[in-house]
């Protein structure tokens, strides 16, 4: 079966390819960061593992986002209808790049950021128990960075007449 | 609209606006391309210090605490000591394995074994060579036991069971004499080192040359180990290393000053290179006339400022003492401030170790002062640094 996708489409796919690889990308170097902090820490003491595993856990999120909306963009471009709807516009496409971009690339940074705070406060708790509330408060603080382009990967979605 | 995007894009030379927006994804995958690469390589550089870092300040987070060593201070006696270091995991498989001392080095030798294993590759040199501070340790303990006639189990109290002649370590302790030590060393580095010392020992008797050899071998070749920074990390790791050689360098010159010796006594014991006193500068140290006039020479350093304080102390006292803790406080201050400068680098590990070696060093006195007769809790308070 030959589907015939038009460039909107097209478009859209790359928007929702780029959304969920920054975003992963971004998110996988974050993890890695604060798993290899956390498993360092475990080593030292076996009673860091629960909290360790919140702490590699954080930065999981930022792909999160970039997958709901790559999964947005592939079901409203019409590349899951399989060619029966009509697909989008040429704009449509572009809007969707767009959001895809926004997510993407904030999910990049928020990622990375995200990873290299997750992982020295998993070294500050091994070192003082007490510091784990203010380790995740600050570990939180770098997630919004990707609400913020997840929120505008919505609004050009919503206004930009894909969804 | 339509039409007026296509009039715009025609006139910019573009054939249709699939060429335009190929075009324009062309550049958008550039530009795309620089941020990840950019953004991802300092995040990559951190990533080899995350896991030894998170080990190392675990292990931070036990060192003592002030409160810690005032309790270890009111100890009635060295038994109370050993109890109270058998509620700490890290001293307690040594403990009762070793007396007081060695089971101290043992935990501060693991430490540094520890930091050679996991440290990345790119300071991993440094940290192994340093490691031969305990074969060296062993080997200096070895020829004075031999000098001093210590029978087998007294030489092997001194003993640190660490560093890459663990193998050989029972052999040397068998020897007969402090030649036949060196003789056990064939196949290791050491008795070229020492090649050119042992005819001064079997003139002299004296153990002094011997072990001022090996000290210089030790620090010489750590600070060319670390004298090629490849990056930051290793860059703040020759700083380190630098300044460690350049107070043992002075803590010579000024000792020998106070001794009113001269620049052909002292210059086989100077270590031949160092950091901020480079070869030409310490020359003019050890040509000095006194004390005072080393201090005077520093100038422009950042080990004169704190010596020109000590130095008062010095001229009421005329002990040495004042001038070592000073140094010893800039050595301690150097890794404390790269270890806060480099969170995400190698600055925890220096830290660490200097924060391990001091906890030991007070411990060490603690022991001590308990030892001998006539020292109260406070006093030996007052000696921990």
């Amino acid at each position: 079966m030959v589907v015939e996708i038009g460039l909107g489409t097209a478009l859209g796919a790359i928007g929702a390819g780029v959304a969920v690889g920054m975003a992963c990308l971004g998110s996988g170097i974050g993890q890695g960061i604060a798993a290899a902090g956390s498993v360092g820490a475990v080593a030292e003491d076996p009673d860091m593992f629960a909290r360790g595993l919140i702490f590699t856990a954080l930065p999981e999120t930022q792909a999160i986002y970039g997958f709901l909306i790559a999964i947005l963009l592939l079901v409203f471009s019409g590349i899951m209808s399989g060619g029966s709807s009509a697909g989008l516009t040429t704009t449509s496409g572009l809007v969707a790049i767009g959001a895809g971009s926004a997510v993407g690339f904030a999910g990049l940074g928020s990622g990375m950021g995200q990873g290299i705070t997750a992982s020295s406060a998993a070294g500050a708790v091994v070192e003082d128990p007490d510091m784990f509330a203010r380790g995740i408060i600050f570990t939180a603080i770098s997630e919004t960075q990707a609400i913020y382009g997840f929120l505008i990967a919505i609004l050009l979605l919503v206004f930009g007449g894909i969804l | 609209m339509v039409d007026s995007i296509t009039t715009i894009i025609t006139t910019l030379g573009f054939p249709s606006v699939e060429a335009f927006i190929a075009a324009l994804f062309l550049v958008l995958a550039v530009v795309a391309v620089i941020v990840v690469v950019s953004t991802i390589k300092p995040v990559l550089n951190m990533f080899p210090y995350t896991y030894p870092n998170a080990r190392v300040r675990a292990r931070t987070g036990r060192l003592f605490t002030e409160k810690e060593f005032s309790e270890i201070v009111e100890a009635e006696n060295i038994e109370e000591i050993k109890n109270y270091l058998r509620g700490v995991p890290d001293y307690a498989k040594y403990i009762d394995q070793y007396p007081l001392e060695k089971a101290l080095d043992s935990q501060l030798a693991e430490s540094y074994d520890l930091i050679a294993r996991i440290t990345p590759d790119n300071s991993k040199e440094v940290f192994n060579f340093l490691l031969k501070k305990w074969d060296i340790r062993n080997i200096k303990s070895i020829i004075i036991a031999k000098q001093a006639d210590l029978n087998l189990d007294e030489t092997l109290n001194l003993i640190v069971p660490f560093g890459a002649l663990s193998d050989k370590l029972d052999s040397l302790i068998e020897a007969d004499n402090v030649t036949e030590v060196i003789n056990g060393l064939e196949g290791t580095e050491y008795p070229k080192i020492l090649e050119d010392v042992i005819s001064t020992y079997n003139e002299t008797g004296l153990l002094l040359p011997l072990e001022s050899a090996l000290d210089k071998y030790l620090l010489e070749n750590l600070l060319r180990s670390a004298a090629t920074p490849e990056d930051d990390n290793t860059s703040l790791l020759h700083n380190y290393i630098g300044t460690m050689v350049d107070v043992a360098n002075i803590k010579i010159i000024l000792r020998a000053k106070a001794y009113n010796l001269k620049y052909d006594d002292i210059e086989s014991y100077m270590i031949s290179d160092g950091y901020q006193i480079r070869e030409w500068k310490l020359k003019e140290l050890m040509e000095a006339e006194d004390v005072a006039s080393v201090i005077s020479s520093l100038e422009g350093t950042s080990y004169a400022p704190m010596l020109s304080d000590a130095m008062t102390e010095y001229t009421e006292t005329r002990s040495m003492s004042s001038f070592e803790k000073a140094l010893d406080s800039h050595v301690f201050n150097t890794a404390k401030t790269i270890s806060l400068k480099n969170q995400f680098g190698i600055g925890p590990m220096i830290g660490f170790l200097n924060k391990k070696e001091r906890e030991i060093r007070n411990l060490k006195t603690i022991a001590r002062g308990k030892r001998e007769e006539g020292f109260s809790p406070s006093m030996i308070k007052e000696m921990l640094i």
